[in-house]
């Protein structure tokens, strides 16, 4: 599929909580971000989506595979943070946090770009965009699929 | 299993241990003294109460999470040799545990007399875990905190609105809960709240947090230490209070589990409290229907609706309604929160819940259940947590 938009780069306060990238479980969905996918893993036995994912070394080592999902889903559930938060989320209040549950299965915790609190509501289609924090991090991120 | 261990061990525990002694010192915004300091101060109450010295003490079970050590209570109460400790961590899941573990070390022969003990110093940056996220974030923080779920009020925000649109649950049934604490907490000259009751038109007007939560769905932050004693039941009939007996206990993590933000446990969005119902009333004589009241850890309103579900005292969707017609208030058919909790009285990471369950057991709570004889006291949903069945003889 097409490369997900990337959002134009962000000047971060520096308290701003970045993923550790070095975590081996974590470090090819943060990878797939930099480069505008949205991975998630799964088991080929079973088919079935792992998230939060697995060590690569599970069970025998050969059942997780990675693989590029569809970036679409749903708003399964959502709140909107208002102050007091922590000051480097302040520039982005009220931010509307959501959980989105992937047409895959999982439910991922994000927040929407491009789209008022007004707009929100349970069930809405969302698809993922990227939010460049650093040079090395890219937050999967989301807007409504209008 | 055949591996000759016992899987039925709580017909060796059950209403054979008991807590014996309960203190705390006064609540407060800020106690401004290390936790280990205030620790040692409430653990000399509870022995007192319990008409015991710190020699008569062997072993430590601690609710912790900012790497108080033992030895350093040990030091400063006194205690002659401590032959058997245990730390239980994990934000609010785990002041149940801490009696639990005790009364398997005590029913196992490792200890005699066990404290089990909380102490917070909000002022203190490790108590406060989520306004620390700085710089790089691992592990399970990791899958939620670079996007700005940080605070506790969103985290468990998230239940509560899909709880929300799924089982048609309003604001005013969080409101329900709020109210019940606050009402109980005019009662209690210790509690925070003491003299400052709450209605439901302020509930619904009060300033949004995390939407659809607003202030009033949120506990108090506040300093405080508390400890109880645990022993047999045999030392317990010498000692000076009514028996307190732990009838069950459970701990339970749930599937797949993150750390408070699991939206995966499985397809219903349950949290930890699930699990840990399942394992509690299996170990448990009594039911549901046998709790003459309820503390049900309530670091958030919804929590409590949820709780009630969880462990079983209505069914799943209908713990708002639950709440309605003061059922959950003193007089009601199911009291919760009888000291206050977390929302009213003081947030302590539940231990507060615990001590008020011995105090409805004993029969002297400032709103006394009426021959209460039986309580249930749970951590947090959410998080890896624990619960307890207290009973009188």
């Amino acid at each position: 599929m097409a490369l997900g938009e990337m959002l134009p780069p962000e000047v971060l306060p520096e308290d701003y909580p970045l993923p550790d990238l070095d975590d081996p479980v974590m470090a090819p969905f943060w990878a797939g971000a930099r480069a505008g996918r949205l991975l998630q893993q799964r088991d080929r036995l079973t088919g079935r989506v792992c998230w939060p994912p697995k060590p690569l070394y599970w069970k025998d080592g050969q059942r997780l595979e990675w693989f590029e999902a569809s970036g679409r889903g749903t708003v399964y559930s959502y709140v909107v943070a208002y102050e007091p938060f922590l000051p480097a989320f302040a520039r982005w209040m009220p931010l509307v946090l959501v959980v989105v549950e992937l047409a895959e299965g999982p439910r991922l915790v994000g927040h929407m770009v491009r789209c008022a609190p007004s707009e929100m509501r349970i069930g809405l289609p969302v698809r993922v965009v990227f939010r460049p924090l650093s040079e090395r991090v890219v937050l999967p991120v989301w807007e409504p699929d209008r | 299993m055949s591996d000759g261990i016992d899987r039925d061990l709580f017909r060796r525990i059950q209403d054979r241990v008991a807590i014996v002694g309960i203190g705390h010192l006064p609540f407060a915004k800020d106690l401004g003294r290390p936790i280990a300091d205030t620790a040692v101060e409430a653990i000399q109450l509870a022995l007192a109460d319990a008409g015991l010295e710190a020699e008569d003490v062997d072993g430590f079970s601690m609710f912790e999470m900012e790497r108080t050590h033992e030895i350093s209570i040990a030091r400063r109460l006194g205690v002659r040799n401590l032959g058997w400790w245990d730390k239980v961590s994990y934000g609010g899941g785990a002041a149940a545990a801490t009696v639990l573990h005790a009364a398997c070390a005590i029913a196992t022969g490792l200890a005699t007399t066990v404290v089990c003990h909380r102490a917070r110093n909000r002022g203190a940056r490790a108590s406060r875990p989520w306004a620390q996220e700085r710089g790089v974030v691992s592990d399970d923080k990791a899958l939620h905190v670079p996007w700005g779920l940080v605070r506790p009020v969103d985290i468990i925000g998230m239940w509560a609105h899909r709880h929300m649109h799924e089982y048609g649950t309003r604001r005013e049934h969080f409101g329900n809960v709020a109210l019940a604490a606050r009402r109980h907490a005019q009662r209690n000259p210790h509690a925070m709240m003491h003299g400052r009751p709450l209605d439901m038109e302020t509930y619904l007007t009060g300033r949004p947090i995390g939407w659809p939560l607003t202030l009033y769905d949120c506990c108090l932050e506040t300093d405080g230490a508390l400890a109880c004693i645990v022993t047999s039941r045999e030392r317990a009939r010498d000692l000076r209070q009514p028996l307190v007996l732990i009838h069950a206990g459970a701990q339970a993590s749930g599937p797949n589990p993150v750390h408070l933000a699991n939206y995966n446990a499985s397809p219903a969005l349950e949290t930890t409290a699930t699990w840990c119902a399942r394992l509690l009333w299996q170990r448990s004589r009594l039911g549901p229907r046998d709790m003459h009241c309820a503390q049900i850890y309530d670091a958030f309103t919804p929590l409590v609706v949820m709780g009630l579900e969880e462990y079983g005292f209505c069914a799943r969707g209908d713990g708002g309604p639950f709440t309605e017609g003061g059922r959950i208030e003193i007089g009601g058919a199911l009291p919760v929160l009888t000291s206050g909790g977390g929302l009213a009285e003081a947030y302590v990471h539940g231990f507060n819940l615990l001590l008020e369950g011995v105090r409805q057991i004993r029969g002297t709570s400032v709103n006394q259940v009426p021959g209460c004889q039986a309580t249930l006291v749970t951590g947090a949903a959410g998080v890896a947590t624990s619960a307890l069945v207290l009973r009188r003889e």
